[in-house]
């Protein structure tokens, strides 16, 4: 019975450690511009289709390197949501941004529609049993998810700390208007920004898809998870987002042992409201700011 | 000028119809003739047509032509919503058949019942239309056979014990409860069940409480995506069980999803037999009419869904709804079509044979 619990648990930090990939983008936006992206959960969505679309007839890449042109072009519709809707938008009335990114994000979603449909579709791989360990069962795939995250939030940690961009990415998220004047390039900020918010949630996608299926609205359902996390880790903070989406993967699935596993989306929910309610801020209690 | 011409095409409206009404006896249908279900759409109304035409050669009713006048519904609910208005209050028809798929279906049925106007199915399986009203008969197998089918082959197969699990809607739902009656009612014991969301892409949960109880067998009540992906899922975490399913996930698309954690499934269908004479007369018939095509999907309920239509119409007393529908449940008792008895119970329903599949090599077959 050990192995049941072990097993939940290693479920939810594999489901954690893609929330985290999807919630570090979302909580970095927010840190520098102050808005909540909507559209966010497109961009897992184009990534995960665009590499199916390599990977399939007439390109038939393997995934491997399908993924480099997805990644390129999930980028390329994460900078352009900033050139043609956000930084034309930057001075407005905050409410303007949210509706345009939710307007964003109903146009991207039905152009997948459009482009493939709204049939679930699934990558063409080998099916095999998963990789037995001490009574756990873990597929290659999902290896693969937690060394991702690893990895890529290593990365993260080493920009932001030990380069120069790194510093300031985080000078302007505590002051834009003052780092404008002490002279960092602006546009070099806000492009890596939306080119880290890109590969995360591209990344995250790919290997949600790799390891179920691909449908238009997977992007959707996964940024409701990437919202609590945001939310318990605090608006603007990349580490509270890591250790936010870890909580919420290990929580819903540990609740599963308690109440029926189709319910267990109740989990974040939840969360979402109760921290609504009470921890507006999360819990590591920093409004804003890339930390 | 202008004026003559509008009195004459007045004059030959007012001729044609009065002499429609003298030789033609009519029956609505609400079809889906464009939109997404017009593929098969096409296919019913072809073999309502034939029926038509093999009543009206064989002397028609009561020595009138049947004529079905046919309505568009453009697959969709509110399409159906107002073809079926139309064929109520301005063609003034008593009696009409139904639109394909259970849920345009269910969104007609009350104002057909609240009408007095008869409604007919020839493709709509969803459990709840038994509910729609005394007016509403179907000739296809409702939902809820299933559940006890599904249940008869648990038994067979000798499992004792099951885990049940089915789609969190009101057709999983209804399925799962007729199901469990009918297993547990026979000796059977179910160790666990659990619904399973609609539409979801990770099953992985709710697969691990199913392992938990070390099943042999698990009965999965379900669609073909999510029979897919449950499949497959429970392949990687090396969950080794007999799966059973019902029809709705009877797919060569369960296949291509799930590949070869598909195989071994068992499951039941409706089924009727294509070695009856009245099977035979209806195929012959279809090769006479539509040289060179294939029978379309539901082809064989539809035929029988006039058939039985024509000859309620012609016991029927008069005209009027009640008389037909009194004249309907009369003439179906023991009638044997195309698909098989049709006799319709007090819910409007008729009862069904069962065949069982289970894949193969990559194929759906018949299980022996």
């Amino acid at each position: 019975m050990t192995s049941y619990y072990a097993q939940l648990l290693v479920n939810g930090i594999i489901a954690g450690s893609i929330y985290a990939m999807f919630a570090v983008g979302l909580a970095m936006v927010y840190g520098v511009f102050k808005f909540i992206n909507f559209s966010h959960g497109e961009l897992i969505t184009w990534g995960a289709y665009l590499t199916w679309m390599f990977s399939s007839s007439p390109f038939s890449l393997p995934v491997y390197i399908s993924v480099v042109p997805a990644l390129l072009i999930t980028v390329g519709i994460g900078l352009a949501q900033d050139r043609f809707v956000y930084r034309p938008l930057r001075q407005s009335n905050p409410i303007a941004i949210l509706i345009a990114s939710i307007g964003l994000s109903y146009m991207l979603r039905n152009g997948i529609r459009l482009c493939w449909g709204s049939d679930l579709q699934t990558f063409d791989l080998p099916l095999s049993t998963g990789i037995l360990l001490s009574g756990i069962y873990i597929t290659k795939i999902q290896i693969l998810m937690v060394l991702s995250a690893l990895l890529f939030f290593s990365i993260l940690y080493f920009l932001l700390t030990c380069t120069l961009l790194g510093k300031s990415l985080r000078a302007v998220s505590d002051n834009i208007e003052l780092s404008a004047i002490m002279g960092i390039n602006m546009t070099k900020v806000t492009w890596t920004i939306w080119v880290l918010a890109s590969v995360f949630a591209g990344t995250g996608g790919i290997l949600l898809a790799l390891d179920t299926s691909l449908d238009p609205m997977m992007g959707m359902n996964s940024l409701i998870k990437a919202f609590a996390a945001v939310l318990l880790g605090g608006a603007g903070n990349v580490w509270g987002a890591l250790i936010g989406g870890l909580f919420i993967g290990i929580a819903e699935n540990i609740s599963v042992a308690f109440i029926s596993p189709d319910y267990k989306d109740f989990i974040s929910y939840g969360l979402i409201f109760l921290l609504l309610l009470f921890k507006p801020r999360g819990f590591f209690g920093i409004a804003g700011g890339v930390r | 000028m202008k004026k003559f011409i509008f009195s004459s095409i007045t004059v030959l409206f007012l001729i044609s119809t009065g002499s429609v009404m003298a030789e033609e006896i009519s029956v609505g249908s609400v079809t889906p003739l464009t939109g997404k279900l017009a593929v098969y759409g096409e296919g019913f109304q072809q073999a309502m047509l034939l029926a038509a035409d093999e009543i009206n050669a064989a002397g028609g009713i009561k020595g009138n032509n049947l004529k079905i006048v046919f309505e568009d519904n453009n697959s969709t609910s509110k399409g159906s919503v107002s073809a079926l208005r139309k064929l109520i209050t301005i063609d003034k028809l008593p009696l009409i058949f139904g639109p394909a798929s259970s849920s345009n279906f269910l969104a007609v049925c009350p104002i057909a019942q609240d009408n007095k106007t008869i409604l007919l199915a020839a493709e709509s399986a969803a459990a709840a239309i038994t509910k729609c009203g005394s007016y509403v008969f179907r000739v296809f197998p409702s939902d809820l056979l299933q559940g006890v089918g599904v249940a008869e082959l648990t038994s067979s197969l000798g499992y004792k014990e099951v885990v049940l699990t089915y789609v969190n809607n009101d057709w999983g739902v209804g399925l799962a409860e007729v199901f469990k009656a009918e297993f547990t009612a026979s000796g059977g014991k179910i160790i666990d069940e659990l619904p399973h969301g609609e539409g979801k892409t990770d099953y992985r949960s709710e697969i691990l409480r199913m392992k938990r109880h070390n099943p042999k067998a698990i009965v999965n009540l379900t669609y073909i995506k999510e029979g897919a992906t449950i499949l497959k899922q429970a392949y990687e975490t090396g969950l080794n069980v007999q799966w059973l399913m019902g029809s709705a996930s009877k797919s060569p698309k369960l296949i291509d999803l799930a590949g070869k954690a598909s195989e071994g499934v068992i499951g039941t269908y409706p089924t009727f037999s294509q070695e009856t004479p009245q099977y035979k007369t209806f195929k012959a018939g279809w090769e006479k009419k539509y040289p060179g095509k294939k029978t379309p999907v539901f082809g064989e309920y539809n035929y029988d869904m006039v058939k039985l239509t024509a000859l309620a119409l012609e016991s029927a007393a008069s005209d009027s709804s009640d008389d037909i529908r009194a004249a309907l449940i009369k003439v179906s008792q023991g009638y044997i079509g195309t698909t098989g008895d049709k006799s319709f119970d007090e819910s409007g329903d008729v009862n069904a044979s069962y065949g069982r599949w289970t894949i193969k090599d990559g194929s759906i077959t018949d299980y022996k």
